[in-house]
């Protein structure tokens, strides 16, 4: 099971070269280049205002990109008005017609293109059977729950199969309970129809478990795009390890030996990918708080630390421990907590250690 | 104290209502002078409809009338389009500019018209005077759009655009039927606006372009006649189906300020 992009025999269903986006003097999105396979799941993850919503429309076509171009299955759409794009967006805000019914909704888009009407009943009545309710085709939207609406709103978005679907925030409105299975049944259409998805979230855990890929971003800017795994375990960024999950980043120093970086106030600790640095640059060390081990007792090759806090929180236990002059967390299964580690109160030492492929040396 | 209030609400009722209902009921009073009544007849009605030059000047008002109505509602819903999707630079210039007309007296603006269309050499027409009913019912139509609009999803017409639509059929299906009751509403209200006006009529009216107002306005300096009374009970009831075809809640809403719901 190793998600990647589908293999690439045809062109890539989105292809943007250096997009940029400017509003007077502000640059929203900088020169970002990315392909989006076909049939891809990918996801854009970032902070609000980052520009994700900026990127999408430029794709869609309601915003000119102010350079850069962009094509679509290996056609170039720079000038082509967005109704003539073979994508769909799913807005945040669902922008169902509100004096349409259900069934009109999902219609408008092949009654608009025309389709043969002998054609349109059936269509419309499968997509509405996609999401699960063909038995609300004549309601209005007004006598619809939010999640229905945002059912019927993704009826429409793939009722003409379109190459690209792009969905921003789509879940943002709808509670925990509903978000989880709405997660689901979007991956399983997703599947089901074959389209391209563009995601865009904020919700790391969202990206995490839905996507083949991520892009995240940052201040208009694409940091890393890769695999969930390759974003969690190998980021590119203390910015991208922190926004992904939680992670510890350590301030250190690269003294050149090979394997290990020094963290002032300890000592040398294992970490990978120093070789990148030079020697005498000031780096950091990304580790995941359930990758580091603690232990009451001195242990060989162990980093010795003051304990601040224990907190339990059901089936982990959470030590927050002074680190020279860092501040690390460490994520224990509450099975493997020795009665020793249990027993301690905070300003005890405590040792912590992790192993060395666990640990990644980032630069910036 | 609530009993007073009460009073005064009926004395304002009656102040309101009694010079309507005396122009109905004398309206049908045989007798020519007001002071007698002579029993119940149309015969003013019937004189109304044979006076040649009243009807003609009735046609006037009402070529007028519908022509800015037309006018200010097309005109007021591209600009209250372009005012509430687009952030245009200049925006609220072009607001205060579209809005100015409100608050300028109306001799003022009937002056500055006729002096520019005599400055262009334009002659005075049924035409001149269309475009000064434009310049009052267009901020008018406006503003009861741009609530409309306002209170519209701004997604909407991307969502249609997104999905195939032309922006013609964006207007067609989308935002013509959301925003129907408004427009029906700005339509009546230029209307009704153009249809009463004296001011602007008179400053921007050639030979031949009498509008009904002015007609009724010179009848009215040789005393009432019966016939006007007539004209005025049949005014009240174009009046009454006009405010019953825009509905009283949207009426009310329009006039307090609020947007109408679609
Ligand atoms: N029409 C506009 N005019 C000027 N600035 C804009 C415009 N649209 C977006 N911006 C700016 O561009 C930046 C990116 O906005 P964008 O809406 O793309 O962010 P986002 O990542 O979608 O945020 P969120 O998660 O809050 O939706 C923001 O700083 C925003 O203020
Ligand atoms: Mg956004």
């Amino acid at each position: 099971m190793t998600p990647s992009a589908p293999a690439a025999v045809a062109a890539p269903a989105v292809r943007l070269a250096g997009i940029t986006k400017r509003f007077g003097d502000t640059t929203a999105v900088h020169p970002v280049t990315l392909e989006i396979g076909q049939n891809e799941f990918f996801s854009i993850l970032g902070p609000s205002g980052c520009g994700k919503t900026t990127l999408m429309r430029m794709i869609t076509g309601f915003e000119t990109p102010t350079d850069g171009s962009i094509e679509l299955a290996g056609s170039s759409v720079d000038g082509v008005p967005t109704r003539k794009r073979d994508l769909n967006m799913l807005f945040q805000s669902y922008a169902l017609f509100p004096h349409l019914t259900v069934f009109e909704n999902v219609a408008f888009e092949l009654r608009v293109r025309k389709a043969p009407k002998r054609e349109l009943r059936s269509r419309v009545e499968a997509a509405l059977n996609l999401v699960r309710l063909g038995h609300l085709a004549d309601r209005k939207p007004d006598q619809l729950s939010g999640g229905q609406r945002q059912r019927v709103a993704l009826a429409r978005a793939v009722v003409s199969r379109p190459a690209v679907v792009l969905l921003d925030e789509p879940l943002g409105a709808l509670d925990q309970q509903l978000r989880k299975e709405m997660q689901i049944e979007l991956k399983r259409m997703q599947r089901e129809v074959g389209i391209t998805f563009i995601y865009v979230t904020h919700d790391q855990e969202e990206a995490l478990t839905m996507s083949d890929r991520i892009a995240v971003m940052s201040q208009g800017r694409l940091l890393q795009v890769g695999s969930p795994q390759d974003i969690y375990d190998r980021p590119a960024s203390t910015f991208v390890a922190a926004f992904i999950g939680s992670c510890n980043v350590i301030p250190a120093v690269n003294t050149g030996a090979p394997g290990t970086v020094t963290v002032a106030g300890v000592g040398p600790v294992p970490a990978v990918g120093g070789d990148a640095a030079l020697s005498g640059a000031e780096v950091w060390v990304a580790v995941r708080p359930e990758r580091v081990a603690a232990s009451a007792v001195r242990t060989p090759g162990a980093a010795q630390g003051t304990l601040l806090e224990a907190v339990y929180i059901g089936d982990r236990w959470r030590y927050v421990v002074r680190l020279g002059e860092a501040t690390v967390t460490a994520s224990v299964d509450s099975a493997e907590v020795s009665p020793e580690l249990a027993a301690l109160a905070p300003g005890a030492p405590v040792w912590l250690s992790w192993r060395p492929e666990h640990a990644r040396v980032l630069t910036e | 104290m609530d009993r007073v209030v009460a009073w005064i609400a009926r004395l304002v009722f009656v102040f309101l209502y009694v010079p309507i209902v005396a122009v109905i009921v004398y309206s049908f009073n045989a007798s020519r002078s007001t002071s007698t009544w002579g029993g119940v007849s149309l015969q003013w009605y019937g004189e109304l409809f044979r006076d040649g030059a009243l009807l003609q000047t009735l046609r006037t008002s009402l070529i007028v009338g519908i022509s800015a109505a037309f006018l200010a509602t097309l005109i007021g819903f591209l600009a209250a389009l372009g005012l509430s999707r687009y952030r245009l630079r200049g925006h609220r210039f072009v607001l205060g500019a579209v809005l100015l007309p409100l608050i300028v007296p109306e001799i003022v603006l009937g002056a500055a018209l006729l002096s520019v269309f005599s400055f262009a050499d334009i002659r005075l027409s049924i035409f001149t005077m269309v475009l000064g009913h434009l310049v009052i019912t267009l901020p008018l139509a406006t503003l009861i759009l741009m609530g409309a609009l306002s209170s519209l999803d701004p997604t909407l017409p991307e969502a249609a655009a997104d999905l195939g639509a032309s922006p013609w059929q964006t207007f067609t299906r989308v935002l013509f039927p959301l925003t129907r009751s408004a427009l029906l509403a700005a339509f009546l209200l230029s209307f009704t606006t153009s249809f009463s006006n004296i001011v602007i009529s008179t400053f921007t009216g050639g030979v031949g372009s009498t509008t009904l107002p002015l007609r009724v306005y010179s009848l009215l300096k040789t005393g009432v006649t019966p016939e006007i009374n007539a004209l005025g009970a049949l005014l009240i009831l174009l009046t009454i189906g006009i405010v019953s075809a825009v509905g009283l809640r949207q009426m009310r809403r329009i006039l307090a300020g609020s947007t109408p719901t679609p």
